[in-house]
């Protein structure tokens, strides 16, 4: 399959021969990850992400949801090879556009950074360092991926804050603390873009900003996503952004993937116990708004150590969920892992067996 | 370079904004400038020849034609003392450049990549700074032999680590925020990240403590000087005058009471400088 596409060659806006082929081979392939913290001399690992499996096609854009907690940063960081030094990815491979991204040497890992896959941060304070110029920093990054001079650089970076609506000129002479919070997640989606990466991973992009000013910046995101044909993990715990905005969704709980699948299908029936009972915590202000809005019982962070993550905290748990559910289909594109989905079809009494 | 011309700009920015200054902190500036003007032009107009012996004239009091009186050898005291500030300073300066380019790069590196590297780097340190510093310079200025440049060797590789130490430091706080790894992120080569990104961060403290700290190695310069251990005669040198004056202490005090002055004048103007420019750019570790 390899030998059909050309990796070395970036997407281009054009339609290309093969293009077709590119499309539903996916650009980022997870299988079977596993993300461990070291256990000091005799403790044990802790498994932080626990076998998660991920695909994302060119142009799609995914998102990761989940509480705090669930691993979905840590899925992330290794994707970059950034993880803490204490921790490891124990298992699994990650495919990127034909590339196994673990144990790539850091010099290749450096190329691929910026370049390929593109990050966006959650606090956009720190993505710019305080004391250089918005510009210099732009021109910097451009030109340590790509042999531009500094004139062109220059250009292509005001092209591009342009692009994402800001006063060119004024922002490119700034420092960063003198921008506003909305005007600098601007600036860090002009960074990310400017390379016209293949990937962008947005983790949490607009946590930190209002409601408003979160919702235009990631318009601007799709429409740039959309015109540029790269592939956003968005990362959120803002359900509204991901289920508005995203073509498919995986939800997360205690480092494992719980439901997976196109937006649509989850969103109008979910499966799995947990992103039902996530969807009915959100407040619909197309619908009447309950008085009080669905609780997903136990405390946040409740994980259980073998077996199914949520089921401790699961409303339909029974003992069958000590042993770890399998990924399975039930519809068009979508997976869920968990065993209350079958007893529900081949024993209707699944309650009485009820044991937490 | 490019350190260095922070470093001078950043300089040259804090003494630019002097109505700001403390009076104690303008009058160690005038001090300093008066010093600095002196060694640069006062060599031009010395009374006498600081060299020259004249045993007739030997330890004559102060008069027109010798300002400070004559030492034990009829030389000028003042003549000498203006020359001397010439060692003394520049051996000064010249330290304190080296131990800024051994200790920073050192730091840096070894706080940025961390690791069993910054374990060995930071145990040599702990063995080091476990000695009192000035013993320790007696000891290694005594193994190479006395001459001036023992002298520098054995202060510099006295004085690096509390540069190592303190450079590192900060780069331990500042590599875990995220612009670094926004840098990295963006696919910053990790030499950019330490020359771009994380020295600019350090150029305040280790200003303060270069100043704060070149009142303390003229001091040991001084001391290693009066021991015998840097500065030979007939070298003109305000630790090795004070070595001379010794034995006539009891009878002629000025011998030691000149050369004195000039060394705690030179030091206590350092200090004041280092002390306002350490409230000024408010690093408070130091």
């Amino acid at each position: 399959m390899t030998t059909l596409v050309d990796f070395s060659r970036k997407p281009t806006n054009e339609p290309v021969k093969g293009e077709f082929l590119l499309q539903s081979l996916p650009l980022l392939e997870i299988k079977n990850l596993s993300i461990s913290s070291f256990g000091t001399k005799k403790k044990e690992d802790i498994k932080l992400v626990k076998n998660i499996n991920l695909s994302i096609k060119p142009g799609e854009m995914l998102g990761l949801v989940g509480e705090s907690g669930s691993g979905k940063s840590l899925t992330a960081c290794a994707l970059l090879g950034l993880l803490p030094k204490s921790l490891k990815v124990t298992e699994g491979q990650i495919k990127f556009h034909g590339r196994e991204l673990i144990n790539l040497s850091e010099k290749d890992m450096r190329r691929l950074r910026g370049n390929e896959i593109a990050y966006i941060f959650q606090n956009y304070q720190g993505s710019f360092t305080p004391f250089i110029k918005i510009g210099k920093q732009l021109i910097e990054a451009l030109r340590s991926h790509q042999k531009i001079s500094k004139q062109d650089a220059k250009k292509k970076a005001l092209l591009w804050l342009e692009r994402v609506k800001l006063p060119a000129n004024q922002v490119f002479s700034s420092y960063p603390h003198q921008l506003s919070g909305g005007q600098l997640q601007r600036a860090a989606l002009a960074a990310a873009l400017m390379f016209q990466p293949l990937l962008i991973v947005a983790d949490e992009p607009t946590t930190a900003l209002d409601v408003l000013t979160s919702e235009t910046i990631l318009d601007l995101l799709v429409d740039l996503q959309k015109e540029y044909n790269c592939a956003v993990l968005l990362i959120s715990h803002n359900l509204n952004h991901v289920l508005k905005r995203t073509d498919s969704i995986a939800v997360m709980y205690g480092g494992q993937i719980v439901e997976k699948g196109l937006t649509n299908e989850i969103r109008k029936n979910p499966f799995h116990p947990y992103t039902k009972l996530l969807l009915q915590a959100r407040p619909v202000l197309s619908r009447v708004v309950p008085e009080k809005l669905v609780v997903i019982p136990g405390e946040p962070g409740l994980v259980a150590k073998e077996g199914c993550a949520f089921a401790h905290r699961c409303p339909k748990s029974f003992i069958k969920c000590s042993i770890l559910p399998k990924m399975k289909s039930v519809g068009d594109s979508h997976w869920i892992a968990c065993h209350a989905k079958d007893s529900e079809a081949d024993d209707t009494n699944a309650s009485s067996k009820k044991c937490f | 370079m490019r350190f260095f011309y922070a470093f001078f700009k950043k300089t040259y920015l804090t003494v630019m904004k002097m109505k700001n200054w403390s009076p104690a902190a303008l009058l160690g500036l005038i001090l300093l400038i008066t010093i600095v003007m002196i060694t640069a032009i006062g060599p031009f107009f010395l009374p006498n020849n600081p060299y020259m012996v004249n045993m007739a004239e030997r330890l004559s009091s102060p008069s027109l034609t010798y300002p400070f009186g004559t030492d034990h050898m009829g030389r000028c005291i003042f003549s000498r003392i203006v020359i001397g500030s010439q060692a003394t300073l520049g051996i000064t300066v010249l330290v304190i450049t080296t131990v800024i380019l051994i200790g920073i790069p050192i730091g840096l590196v070894s706080g940025y990549i961390g690791g069993r590297l910054d374990s060995i780097v930071m145990r040599m340190a702990d063995g080091l700074i476990a000695l009192p510093e000035f013993i320790l310079a007696i000891a290694i200025a005594g193994f190479l032999g006395p001459s001036l440049t023992n002298l520098m060797i054995s202060v510099v590789l006295v004085k690096w680590i509390s540069y190592t130490r303190v450079v590192r430091g900060i780069v331990l706080s500042e590599r875990e925020k995220e612009y670094v790894l926004a840098a990295r992120v963006g696919g910053c080569p990790t030499w950019k990240i330490i020359t771009r990104h994380l020295l600019p961060q350090i150029i305040s403290p280790v200003l303060v403590l270069a100043t704060l700290d070149v009142g303390k190695v003229i001091l040991i310069i001084s001391s290693l000087s009066f021991l015998g251990l840097g500065a030979q005669p007939p070298a003109p040198e305000w630790g090795a005058m004070l070595s001379d004056g010794r034995p006539y202490f009891q009878t002629i005090p000025e011998l030691m009471i000149y050369p004195g002055m000039a060394i705690i004048i030179v030091v206590l103007s350092c200090n004041l400088i280092g002390e306002s420019l350490r409230d000024k750019l408010d690093s408070k570790s130091i």
